[in-house]
């Protein structure tokens, strides 16, 4: 009796075992069935043209699917809300619910790549330039629009004008929308106007009156840091810097390379150039004159919580939305303080607007049913209900429309959901954006920009890098080793330490990387007919 | 084939408890074994379009970075050394403090003292890297300000490398020493109390009783952990390391170990074949350790080896 016990439960036990199984394996035959897919894939554009003449669309909304929607960043608070909203338009439009999915800002770099190759299901996924769009599309992670658009969304098609689809194109393909609102991005000085007025400061410019600015700072208000710098001394100091000071043709420019605008078809190597130990001097006398830590490679903050907060009075660069933000940020606590914005255009005579590539919405090839995400986000785009629903929230509750101005209901903490809540960049849509007043500053710059606006050479380059993976991966170590201190004007002997580091890259394979990429490079220039 | 037919002799005799084990096996197998063979990974060019095995076999291609910038024999003994010191140092103090709080004999300082080790354990990394900024930072660091008030030089913490392998360590054990501390308590608990009476009885004080007793008690617990320990001692502990030293080049030569190195290498260049050859690297590294330690172990004493 006793025994017969014993031998049930460990049947029992083997028999939870084994469903337990058979729940995993049937996870993996949904996962894992990339034959199947491709076949669905496939076979709704013969039937959306076979069913085109029932539906007006063109596209078969049979069967009920849930589409996953994946942004960068943070989710706002009331986005349940918004999404259950969107749903019931969704389904009853196109037999779709979507389910709205955020990285949140950590490390999001990493979580963006598992996304596109683990082979979980993604129907839609932003892409940007400094996403690796580019990279991406070449190496195939998105599925190509071109067929998909004029069954799924020939609406869509219509609104985004030719010729930005053709600059998105990798290798004669589309594989994102691209935002047709046109803005810039270009960095700019920001500084604390107040306080230059107070000491009678000169007006940053270039780095000359830059730093003049600096010096008064420190000189006047000794509890204020005069820079506001963080960790990342390669993007936020040298990219900028040479920005503003070496005519950089766009970028950031990766593997030490410098290329200048005005002369696009010269290539030469930025790293032991002189005029790197130029800026390298300069940055080292800031570093000096405690213009920023002294432990800026282990500072974590964000550049603009400094600036808002007090504690810092200048970022070297930033561009106009976001010093628009920062400002409008610093003056709900401290309406007294003003902050000042100068374009680097203003010293380098040009702007060049966002490249189309630069906001954009690309279907990964793991999507399930790519035609009914590529519909749902032309909805997005075009339909005003979808548009300022997942820009501003709920209009009343979120979001109130005084003369034409959006006007957030409440604050920054007690709003659950903020102007472009969902950084909906990407779906921004001229025609319904609605703009807060103090946006007024903003388009006053672009307008000012418009004036002398340059295209944005940089930006259609693909660079492949199949052929120096490793030399790039060791290079990256080296960069973060030897040049970051320099970056961040530590090393004292900088002739020393920048034929150092230029050993080191050396090593890891500077030459055949910037060889190759020199060769690409001059082959897209003289593709494109740039001069 | 004598041993085949015992085999399944054994099988049959011993069905019962072999059928107790099919889950623990099974779950290995899902778990540890199944997942390995992404080990091909390793060896091919990762492609979105294809499958795995569709993949094109590179070789040793994936390696190559690892050895590229010639820094992979120092990231080896960084880690190697970093974990030893984890180790060694992390067990010393845990077996003393766990002696220690056993002959305690107020309840309550037992427990409070017992729960403020264990606090930290449950700090987070970013957390601990800011506390850890805000005692060192050059200007407004708490060890400056405090020096500064005593009319004293300050000190460039985060400029000098060889105060950090001191610093790491430190804070290693700060963090999980409570937890260790908690394992050999347990085995304390576990020592038969008339050891120490028939210690008592024959005069031992309470050093010779610790000594003799308890210490010689914890061996197995000590070389079990161990063991274990030495199994992953190729994977450094990547937050301590990633929060604490960061983009701060100026000390990877003192502090970087292969998962900051490998993770800073691919952030840019996300390559699931280059990825998985640094992880197999690691893997077989520490295999082949605990392999030799627990043949050393066995020929000294082969009551004390895993297996």
């Amino acid at each position: 009796m006793k025994k017969k016990g014993k031998l049930l439960s460990s049947v029992l036990a083997s028999f939870m075992i084994v469903s337990a199984l058979a729940g995993c394996s049937g996870n993996d035959g949904n996962k894992a069935s990339p034959s199947d897919s491709a076949a669905s894939k496939a076979a709704p554009s013969e039937s959306a043209s076979a069913s085109s003449a029932s539906n007006e669309t063109g596209l078969d909304t049979s069967k009920k699917v849930e589409l996953q929607f994946y942004m960068l960043g943070d989710a706002p608070k009331d986005l349940p809300a918004i999404q259950s909203e969107i749903n019931k338009m969704a389904l009853e439009d196109l037999n779709a619910t979507v389910k709205f999915n955020f990285t949140s800002w950590t490390d999001w770099d990493q979580k963006y790549k598992l996304l596109l190759s683990s082979g979980q299901p993604v129907d839609l996924i932003f892409t940007a330039d400094w996403t690796q769009y580019q990279s991406y599309a070449k190496s195939g992670a998105f599925l190509p629009l071109d067929d998909l658009l004029p069954a799924a969304a020939p609406k869509l098609q219509a609104f985004v004008p030719q010729d930005m689809w053709d600059a998105v194109r990798i290798e004669g393909k589309i594989y994102t929308v691209p935002a047709t609102y046109k803005e810039y991005v270009n960095n700019g000085f920001v500084y604390r106007e107040d306080l230059r007025e107070k000491y009678n400061l000169p007006v940053p410019k270039d780095i000359t009156s830059f730093e003049a600015y600096l010096d008064g700072i420190k000189a006047n208000e000794p509890g204020i840091q005069p820079l506001s710098m963080n960790s990342d001394v390669r993007q936020n100091l040298m990219d900028v810097f040479r920005e503003v000071n070496d005519d950089t043709i766009g970028g950031p420019l990766p593997y030490g390379i410098g290329i200048k605008y005005n002369k696009p078809g010269e290539f030469y190597s930025y790293w032991g150039s002189d005029e790197q130990k130029k800026d390298l001097e300069t940055v080292q006398r800031w570093q000096q004159k405690g213009f920023f830590a002294k432990n800026v490679l282990n500072v974590k903050d964000t550049l603009q919580d400094p600036i808002t907060s007090g504690k810092a009075a200048a970022i070297l660069g930033d561009n106009p939305t976001r010093y628009n933000d920062t400002m409008s940020k610093m003056q709900s606590t401290h309406p007294d303080w003003k902050l000042g914005y100068t374009p680097y255009a203003e010293s380098r005579g040009f702007a060049t607007p966002v490249h189309p590539i630069h906001n954009g919405f690309a279907i990964p090839q793991s999507s399930k049913n790519p035609e009914r995400a590529l519909a749902f986000y032309e909805k997005m785009v075009t339909d005003k209900r979808y548009n300022q629903l997942t820009q501003y929230g709920i209009e009343g509750k979120n979001y109130t429309v005084e003369d034409g101005y959006y006007k957030m209901v409440g604050d920054n903490t007690s709003n659950g959901f903020l102007r472009e809540g969902m950084q909906g960049w990407a779906w921004r849509n001229p025609e319904f954006m609605l703009f807060d007043k103090s946006y007024d500053g903003v388009k006053a710059i672009f307008d000012k920009l418009d004036a002398i606006a340059k295209p944005d050479l940089f930006t259609g380059f693909v660079e492949d890098y199949s052929s120096y993976q490793p030399e790039r991966a060791a290079l990256e170590q080296v960069e973060k080793q030897y040049f970051y201190p320099l970056y961040a004007g530590l090393v004292k002997d900088i002739d020393e330490g920048i034929k150092t580091a230029m050993d080191k890259a050396n090593n890891a394979g500077l030459q055949k990387i910037q060889a190759s990429y020199k060769q690409q490079w001059l082959d897209y220039v003289a593709k494109n007919g740039i001069k | 084939m004598p041993t085949r037919k015992t085999f399944i002799r054994e099988l049959i005799t011993n069905r019962i408890l072999f059928i107790m084990l099919l889950p623990t096996i099974v779950f290995f197998l899902i778990n540890s074994y199944v997942p390995m063979v992404g080990i091909y990974y390793a060896f091919t060019r990762f492609d979105f379009n294809t499958s795995l095995f569709n993949s094109q076999f590179v070789w040793f291609d994936n390696f190559e970075f690892l050895w590229k910038s010639g820094i992979l024999t120092k990231l080896t003994l960084n880690t190697l050394g970093y974990n030893l010191a984890f180790i060694l140092f992390g067990n010393i103090l845990a077996i003393i403090s766990a002696v220690l709080l056993s002959e305690l004999k107020l309840k309550w300082f037992k427990k409070l003292a017992q729960s403020i080790m264990f606090l930290p354990y449950f700090i987070s990394f970013v957390i601990l890297s800011v506390i850890v900024y805000n005692l060192f930072g050059y200007e407004n660091g708490f060890l400056n300000t405090f020096l500064k008030s005593f009319g004293l030089e300050p000190v460039d913490v985060y400029n000098t490398p060889w105060l950090w392998v001191i610093l790491v360590v430190v804070f290693y054990i700060w963090k999980n020493l409570g937890y260790s501390m908690i394992i050999y308590l347990a085995a304390i608990t576990g020592i038969s109390e008339e050891y120490y009476e028939a210690a008592k009885i024959d005069g031992a004080n309470i050093f010779q009783r610790t000594w003799y007793v308890t210490i010689p008690m914890l061996k197995t617990t000590f070389i079990v952990l161990l063991l274990f320990a030495l199994g992953s001692i190729m994977k450094g502990q990547f937050d301590l390391f990633y929060q604490l030293i960061g983009n701060n080049g100026v000390l990877y030569n003192a502090t970087d170990i292969l998962d900051t190195y490998v993770y800073r290498s691919l952030k840019v260049t996300f390559d699931i074949g280059m990825a998985s050859s640094a992880g197999l690297y690691q893997s077989l590294f520490g295999f082949v350790l605990v392999m030799t330690v627990n043949s050393i172990i066995r020929k000294v004493n082969e009551d004390y080896a895993l297996f």
